[in-house]
C-alpha cells in the first residue's frame, strides 16, 4: 500500500515539475520579450503590449472584424466544398472500379504533390481577386487530404459486416446509410480534424494573392507597411483559433466519434 | 451496385481500369491543349508552351542555377529538420523535467503557426538570403520530425533499453547501437513526410526571402505574366519531388523501414 501511494506521490511531483518548467519557460520567454523589445525597432520585434493591442483591434473595431469574418467566411466555405468533392472523389474510387486508378494514382498524387502557392497564382490568374480564387485555392490544397481519410475509411470497412448488411436488406442505400455511412464516421471526423489545421494555415496563402479582403490581405498590407505588430497579431489569432477550436471542438469530440463508434 | 467484389472480372477490369486511367491523362491534356488555343497564353498557355519552359528550368544556365539552389536547400533543410527533430525528442526522453516544454508547448506552438508568417518574418529578421529560406523550411518542418520521432522512442521497448544498459554503460553506445537502429523506420517516415512538405513549402519559402530559386522564378514569372513559366516551376517542383522518392527515399524505406523485430 504504502509503496504504491509513494509511487504515486512521485509521479504526481514529477508532473508538478513538468509543468513548472513548461509554463516558466513560456513566462520567462514573454519577460525576455518585453524586457528586449524597447531596445529593438518595432518593426523587428514589436513589444507584446502593442501586439495584443492589434488582437483586440480585430474584434473592436468594424474594418478589422471584418477581415476576420471573411477568413472565417473562407475557412467554412473552403472546408465545405473540399468535403464535398473529396468525398465524391472517395466515392468514385470505391464503387466505380473502372475509374479507381485514374484518381488514386492520377489526381490524387497531382493535387497532393503540387505547391499550394501554385494554385493561389493560378486561381488569381484564372479568377481574379475574388472569393472565388480563394476558394479554388484552398479547395486544391485540402482536397487531397480529405480524400484519402476518406479513401482510408473504405479500404478499412469489414467485408464480413457488408455480407451481414446485404442478408439484411438488398437496398443498397439502406445498407450504405446504416452501415456503411457510420463506419466512415470516425475517418470522416479525422479528416476535417485535419483540414481545419491546415485551412487556416492555407487562408493566409491564398489571401495574400486571391482577395482583396481577409487575414492574408491584411498580413500583405502589414508587410509592405512594416506593421510587424499587425502580423504577428494575425498570427496569434490564427494560433489561438487553431488550438482552441482543436482542443475545445475537435478533440472532444472525436473521442466521443471514437467511444461510440469505436472498434 | 454490389459492394466492392474481390475480384472485379480479373484480367479485363484491369484494362478496363488501365485505358481510363491513361485515356483520363490524354483526355485532360487534350482538353487542356484545346481550351488553350481559345485563350491568351497569359491566362492559360498550352502544353507545349508549358513543356518548352520546363525544358528551360533545366536546360538555361541562368534558370537551372536557381533550380538547383532550391534543391539544395530544400536537402539541406530536411537534413536540419531531422537532426533538429532528433536532439529535441531525445532531449524530452532524456530530460523528463523538460518533455511538457518540447511536447506541450514547443510542438503545439510550430505546429499551428502559419507558414507564410514564417515566411515574412524570416525576411524582416534576416533580410533576404539563404538563411531566411532555411530557417523558415527548418521551423515547418520541425514540428513533423519531432511527432514522428517522440512517437518513434515512445514505441522502444523498455526491457530492450534495460538489456542494453546491463551491456554497457556508455549512452553514445546505447544511442548509436539501440535507440537509433529502433528509431530507423520512424526516422525514414520523419524523411518522407518532411521531403514532402518541404517540396511544397519551397515556393512559400523562397517567395519573400530569396533572389534566387524556383520560388523566386515563379514570382518574376508572374509579375511578368509569363504563366507558362509559372505552371513550368509548379511541375518542376513535382518532377523534382517525384525523382527524389523514387531515387533516394523509396530505397531508403526498402532498406530501413522493414520489419521491426
Amino acid at each position: 500500500m504504502a509503496p504504491a501511494a509513494d509511487g504515486d506521490a512521485l509521479a504526481r511531483a514529477a508532473r508538478r515539475r513538468k509543468a513548472w518548467w513548461a509554463n516558466g519557460l513560456v513566462v520567462a520567454l514573454v519577460g525576455a520579450w518585453f524586457a528586449t523589445s524597447p531596445f529593438i525597432p518595432a518593426y523587428i520585434l514589436p513589444s507584446p503590449v502593442l501586439v495584443l493591442q492589434k488582437f483586440v483591434l480585430f474584434v473592436t473595431t468594424k474594418t478589422y472584424f471584418f477581415h476576420l469574418a471573411t477568413t472565417l467566411f473562407h475557412v467554412f466555405g473552403a472546408l465545405a466544398i473540399s468535403l464535398s468533392i473529396g468525398a465524391m472523389l472517395a466515392l468514385a474510387a470505391h464503387y466505380l472500379h473502372p475509374v479507381r486508378l485514374l484518381i488514386r494514382g492520377r489526381i490524387y498524387p497531382l493535387l497532393n504533390s503540387f505547391s499550394g502557392i501554385g494554385w493561389a497564382v493560378l486561381a488569381v490568374i484564372w479568377f481574379g481577386q475574388s472569393d472565388g480564387a480563394v476558394f479554388f485555392a484552398m479547395a486544391c490544397v485540402l482536397i487531397p487530404f480529405i480524400f484519402i481519410n476518406l479513401h482510408e475509411g473504405f479500404e478499412s470497412l469489414d467485408p464480413e459486416l457488408q455480407e451481414m448488411g446485404q442478408s439484411f436488406t438488398r437496398s443498397g442505400l439502406r445498407r450504405f446509410r446504416l452501415i456503411i455511412l457510420p463506419l466512415l464516421v470516425p475517418f470522416g471526423f479525422a479528416a476535417l480534424r485535419i483540414s481545419f489545421g491546415v485551412a487556416w494555415k492555407s487562408t493566409l496563402l491564398a489571401e495574400l494573392f486571391g482577395a482583396n479582403r481577409g487575414l492574408g490581405y491584411v498580413v500583405n498590407q502589414s508587410r509592405q507597411n512594416y506593421e510587424t505588430e499587425v502580423i504577428l497579431a494575425v498570427i496569434l489569432w490564427i494560433i489561438v483559433i487553431v488550438f482552441a477550436g482543436d482542443r475545445l471542438f475537435f478533440k472532444p469530440v472525436q473521442e466521443r466519434i471514437q467511444r461510440h463508434y469505436g472498434r | 451496385m454490389a459492394d466492392k467484389p474481390a475480384n472485379p472480372g480479373g484480367r479485363r477490369a484491369a484494362l478496363i481500369q488501365r485505358v481510363i486511367d491513361e485515356g483520363g491523362v490524354v483526355l485532360a491534356i487534350l482538353g487542356w491543349w484545346s481550351i488553350s488555343k481559345t485563350m491568351p497564353s497569359f491566362v492559360l498557355p498550352g502544353p507545349s508552351d508549358v513543356a518548352v519552359a520546363l525544358w528551360k528550368l533545366f536546360s538555361e544556365p541562368a534558370l537551372v542555377m536557381n533550380t538547383v539552389a532550391t534543391t539544395l536547400r530544400v536537402i539541406a533543410s530536411v537534413a536540419l529538420a531531422l537532426a533538429g527533430g532528433l536532439a529535441l525528442a531525445l532531449v524530452a526522453r532524456m530530460i523528463p523535467d523538460l518533455e511538457w516544454v518540447i511536447l506541450r508547448r514547443l510542438q503545439p506552438l510550430l505546429n499551428s503557426f502559419p507558414s507564410i508568417g514564417w515566411a515574412i518574418l524570416a525576411v524582416i529578421w534576416f533580410d533576404v538570403s539563404t538563411f531566411s529560406v532555411l530557417f523558415v523550411q527548418v521551423v515547418i518542418l520541425l514540428p513533423f520530425c519531432l511527432i514522428n520521432l517522440s512517437a518513434g522512442l515512445d514505441e522502444i521497448d523498455q526491457e530492450v533499453v534495460e538489456m542494453g544498459r546491463s551491456f554497457t554503460r556508455s549512452s553514445w553506445r546505447n544511442l548509436t547501437k539501440l535507440y537509433l537502429p529502433l528509431l530507423m523506420p520512424y526516422l525514414v517516415a520523419a524523411l518522407r513526410i518532411s521531403y514532402g512538405v518541404c517540396w511544397k513549402l519551397a515556393l512559400v519559402a523562397e517567395l519573400f526571402g530569396a533572389n534566387s530559386g524556383l520560388g523566386y522564378v515563379m514570382v518574376r514569372a508572374q509579375y511578368t505574366a509569363n504563366n507558362a513559366l509559372v505552371l513550368a516551376t509548379c511541375v518542376a517542383i513535382v518532377l523534382l519531388f517525384i525523382a527524389g522518392e523514387k531515387l533516394i527515399i523509396d530505397p531508403l524505406a526498402r532498406r530501413f523501414a522493414g520489419p521491426r523485430g
